[in-house]
């Protein structure tokens, strides 16, 4: 029992929430909606908070070994917390146009945070596997309580693209169990570093791979995500583009710290992907007219600079993508929380609606030109630093990655364009009669907090540096 | 000497741009503009006295100082501190730069109508953003405050400039950040190879000095055209100089001043504090190439200055030609052709501050700046007339005016330059000789389009100068007539500077 709860503390405290709010669905949904709200935000404070009291040094295992709870899961499972209390706060709207089903949705909600961190934790492939298919199922429920017909025909791609991925994770993880007879990560490093690896261990790598590229929307599987985005509500977007990719990274350096320091061929085909995502995806950025499909390029942009960091493989650069994640967190939801603010305030979701806000909104967009500036990587933000540090990493590593570093620090250039479209809009001078009443309190606190954050950040970055270091060296 | 803080004179611009900034500020433009006017005219007087407290017998850097927050440096675990210091060319830099904001401020007043906090923290913000980069001692702070001043500029441009200011002012910032890309990317790799080879993890400009050290050729070039790349789009250079008249062109009349005051000289800095001082080797390399690229740039900026039809346009391309001398000095690679190159450049933003701030008193009557539709105008603006003669008499290098000197010391070093290529560097000499009486030509040709040929009838009622506008036209005049009796003064702050980098370029 200690172990279980020396390990698994958030995780159960997060079921406990869940299991309240299914119950709670039962009894009073539509009177008392709002407490839903809260009784989220009070699990996941109490979670984030039992996170100190876990086991860190040394590891503490759960379930026989197939959960670990070390320094690098906690630094996953608090990001993945932080960003869950914000994405709770801007679900307001959502769950006053759906009141009778308030508590579901926060059940749903909450049981795709649990399995974001499960996922983390995971020891084993299987493990991995479950975690990773939950959270694709409460993803795909989340997305489903948008009530229109037109965006369930765009949200269906997903569907069935990630049941297609998911049996190729299968097919691949039944062939590595085939080679090493193990699916827990450590046997099968262990099997690697005494057999020469063949070239069926590519072939697994590529495979199970895809499942991950999918999730973070990277290029062979890019279609779903401007769709999707459009297809879903709001808050439902805004978690698509925060805990799945938190999960996928925390999953993917695992992975491949394993797996793909015996392909050197991968690590170019990682880096061609990269690079050719961040490419097509800012490309397409500067075409949209909606947000939010912009903002669904701009996530695939970013993992594919975060991508490139992973497949040069050193403790740097994994330390590299855990600030780059910290310092994407935080720009994202702001970003965020901007457009949910303009959408619930006047239904406000296109560029051209955006024009002369400056006239009437000057700290609105003031806020969000720091945030978006944030998100470019441009100076006195923490975007910038994060874009050095991971430019660095892979500086760093030699000249072979090189090349592709240049070619996706220009091609990142088109995505700066892709932000400064939006700003621009904001600071047109034309006279426009846009009405926005937002005193939506929540919204508005989060945007302010992650303006402030993003420069906060910047100014100390050391320590937040110094401490993803240790993190990425423990792992 | 303890009052004296690079870290007050760079944040605190920044500072007061937040202040005007806040809600509870009050929105009464003239609360704003006088605010923002004591304020600059405060910081012009505290950088006087960084230039009156400074050592000049003193070898390299002084009034160091670095920013600490809580008393950790910044990124420390990347060998990145925020470290700031100056040594006798980027004092002379930050004194004009913290000079331009207060004449900038006091003709912002009949041009800015809208906006005024935003205007007045955005001035703010550049003026942080620039001196920044005068100050830095570490390449990637330095970068830092590159970037940040592209978006200051981003928004004087588009907010208050004409109806496709916005345009001109998206390219600048785009083509900007392609080139800051590369610029960024030579910075790294030179970060990581110097910590490959000297197993020191630092970014300090200072202990980055290629010439010590084994670092293969190829290297050095590849790096040393990455810093070029990012920095001739600033300088500008042929080639690269096409946003520059555009943006001039489209921008309200006090940015006008504002950025060619500002922005070409961030770039003079860059190739003196990175291309002459981390790569001797490779600068002595590319000596004659710059040469000549200088060459083309004084006589095709020249060449299209003449035929430009609207005045803005024109001086601009004056700028951007006056801009190539200042290359031809640093290419000669001695000291004459170095200290005329950055007398020049000190020169040149004075002179052509003080011509946009005439275009501004004449855009501001007549509305207009093509050269067709003005003429005349001497004759009911007697004092524009005769203060903005004496500056066109400075542009042209009359002697014992402010281009007087560093032209003859730019030719003169570029005649006894001791590069290999003779003929050349004698050849390319000779066409910057006769490239200064075509000089002559296109500004006064500028002259008499505006003020002397015929009065048109609809310009006869125009009133003169207004004791401010006077003013600060005669304050320029001043400066100008003063560094052209006494150049000596400006140069010898910068002479023991120039000496070390010198030192090691000298062939």
């Amino acid at each position: 029992m200690s172990e279980l709860v020396s390990a698994y503390l958030p995780e159960l405290i997060i079921i406990v929430f869940i299991l309240f709010n299914l119950l709670a669905s039962l009894f009073f949904n539509t009177y008392l909606y709002k407490l839903s709200k809260w009784v989220t935000l009070l699990g996941i404070v109490f979670a984030l908070a039992s996170t100190f009291y876990l086991q860190i040094e040394p590891e503490a295992y759960a379930f026989d070994g197939s959960f670990l709870s070390n320094i690098y899961t906690v630094f996953f499972k608090i990001l993945i917390l932080i960003s869950g209390f914000f994405l709770t706060l801007l679900s307001r709207n959502m769950i006053r146009e759906k009141r009778d089903r308030a508590f579901e949705y926060f059940s749903v909600f909450l049981s795709g945070i649990l399995f974001a961190m499960c996922a983390v934790s995971a020891t084993d492939f299987v493990g991995l596997f479950v975690s990773l298919e939950a959270l694709g199922l409460s993803c795909y429920m989340l997305l489903s309580f948008t009530k229109s017909p037109d965006a369930k025909q765009l949200t269906f791609g997903y569907l069935v693209q990630g049941a297609v991925v998911s049996s190729l994770f299968l097919a691949g993880l039944s062939v590595l169990y085939g080679m090493c007879a193990h699916v827990d990560y450590q046997q099968i490093g262990l099997y690697f570093s005494q057999n020469q690896p063949q070239i069926l261990l590519t072939f697994c790598l590529v495979l199970m791979t895809c499942t991950i590229l999918f999730k973070l929307g990277l290029v062979p599987f890019s279609s779903w995500l401007p769709d999707t985005f459009q297809g879903a509500s709001y808050p439902i977007a805004a978690y698509m583009s925060c805990v799945p990719v938190l999960a996928c990274f925390g999953v993917l350096s695992r992975m491949l710290m394993i797996l793909l320091n015996y392909t050197f061929t991968m690590k170019i085909v990682f880096a061609c992907i990269a690079v050719i995502t961040i490419l097509l995806g800012s490309l397409s950025a500067i075409r949209q007219e909606s947000l939010k499909r912009l903002m669904a390029y701009s996530m695939s942009v970013h993992s594919g600079i975060m991508l490139l960091g992973l497949c040069v493989f050193s403790v740097y650069s994994v330390s590299g993508v855990l600030f780059y994640l910290f310092c994407y967190i935080f720009s994202n939801i702001g970003a965020w929380s901007a457009i949910i603010l303009l959408y619930d305030s006047g239904k406000l979701e296109n560029l051209n609606d955006l024009k002369g806000l400056i006239y009437h909104r000057p700290y609105y967009v003031i806020a969000f030109t720091v945030v978006l500036i944030s998100l470019a990587g441009i100076a006195p933000t923490c975007g910038f630093v994060s874009k050095l540090y991971m430019a660095s990493a892979v500086a760093r590593s030699g000249f072979v990655f090189l090349p592709y570093l240049i070619i996706s620090l220009l091609a990142f250039v088109i995505m700066i364009y892709a932000y400064w479209r939006i700003i621009r809009a904001m600071f047109r001078r034309i006279e426009t009669n846009i009405s926005i009443d937002n005193n939506v309190i929540s919204s508005k606190f989060i945007l302010y907090a992650c303006a402030f954050a993003t420069v906060g950040i910047c100014l100390f970055s050391d320590k937040i540096i110094q401490l993803c270091q240790l993190v990425a060296y423990y792992m | 000497m303890s009052f004296l803080s690079l870290i007050w004179l760079i944040f605190l611009p920044l500072v007061i741009a937040g202040v005007i900034m806040l809600p509870v500020f009050p929105n009464h433009q003239v609360r704003v503009r006088r605010f923002a006017k004591w304020f600059a005219g405060f910081h012009f007087a505290y950088a006087l006295l960084f230039l009156a407290f400074f050592d000049t017998s003193l070898y390299g850097m002084s009034f160091e100082k670095e920013l600490t927050f809580f008393g950790m440096s910044w990124l420390k675990s990347l060998g990145i501190s925020a470290k700031f210091a100056v040594d006798g060319i980027s004092l002379l830099m930050v004194v004009l730069t913290t000079f331009v904001v207060l004449i900038t401020l006091f003709m912002s007043k009949i041009h800015i109508r809208s906006k005024h906090k935003l205007y007045y923290a955005m001035v703010f913000l550049l003026e942080c953003a620039i001196l920044g980069i005068f100050c830095s001692k570490d390449m990637f702070m330095f970068f830092v405050f590159w970037e940040l001043s592209l978006i200051p500029v981003y928004f004087l441009v588009s907010q208050w400039g004409n109806s496709e200011a916005r345009r001109a002012a998206m390219k600048f910032t785009l083509a900007s950040f392609v080139c800051n890309m590369f610029l960024f990317f030579g910075m790294l790799i030179l970060y990581y190879y110097n910590f490959a080879v000297s197993n020191v993890l630092t970014a300090n400009i200072e202990s980055l000095n290629m010439d010590e050290k084994i670092y293969p050729l190829w290297f050095q070039v590849t790096v040393f055209v990455n810093f070029l790349i990012g920095f001739v789009i600033r300088v500008p250079f042929a080639g690269f100089h096409n946003w520059y008249p555009d943006i001039q062109n489209k921008a309200a009349a006090p940015v006008n001043i504002l950025l060619s005051g500002m922005l070409l000289n961030t770039g003079v800095y860059g190739i003196i504090r990175f291309n002459m001082q981390v790569f001797p080797e490779i600068f002595k390399l590319f000596a004659p190439v710059l040469m000549i690229w200088s060459v083309v740039n004084i006589v095709y900026c020249g060449a299209l200055s003449i035929v430009q039809p609207e005045v803005k346009k024109m001086v601009a391309y004056a700028n951007v030609a006056t801009m190539g001398f200042v290359m031809m000095g640093l290419a000669s690679l001695n000291s004459t052709g170095f200290n005329g190159a950055v007398f020049m450049a000190l020169a040149a933003t004075i002179v052509y501050c003080a011509l946009f701030v005439v275009i501004s008193c004449v855009q501001f009557r007549t509305k207009t700046t093509y050269i067709t539709a003005l003429g005349g105008l001497g004759q009911v603006m007697p004092k524009c007339m005769y203060l903005s003669l004496i500056v066109c008499f400075a542009s042209v290098g009359v002697p014992f005016l402010v281009m007087f000197a560093p032209k003859m010391m730019v030719i003169t070093g570029a005649l006894f330059s001791n590069l290999e290529q003779q003929l050349m560097v004698k050849l390319v000499a000779f066409i910057g000789l006769l490239a200064i009486a075509v000089s002559a030509g296109y500004i006064m040709y500028f002259f008499y389009k505006v003020f002397c040929s015929v009065l048109l009838e609809q310009w006869k009622k125009l009133k003169d100068l207004s004791p401010q506008e006077a003013s600060v036209l005669s304050a320029l005049c001043l400066v100008i007539i003063y560094l052209g009796v006494c150049p000596m003064s400006i140069v010898q702050i910068y002479q023991s500077v120039s000496s070390i980098i010198l030192d090691v370029l000298q062939v």
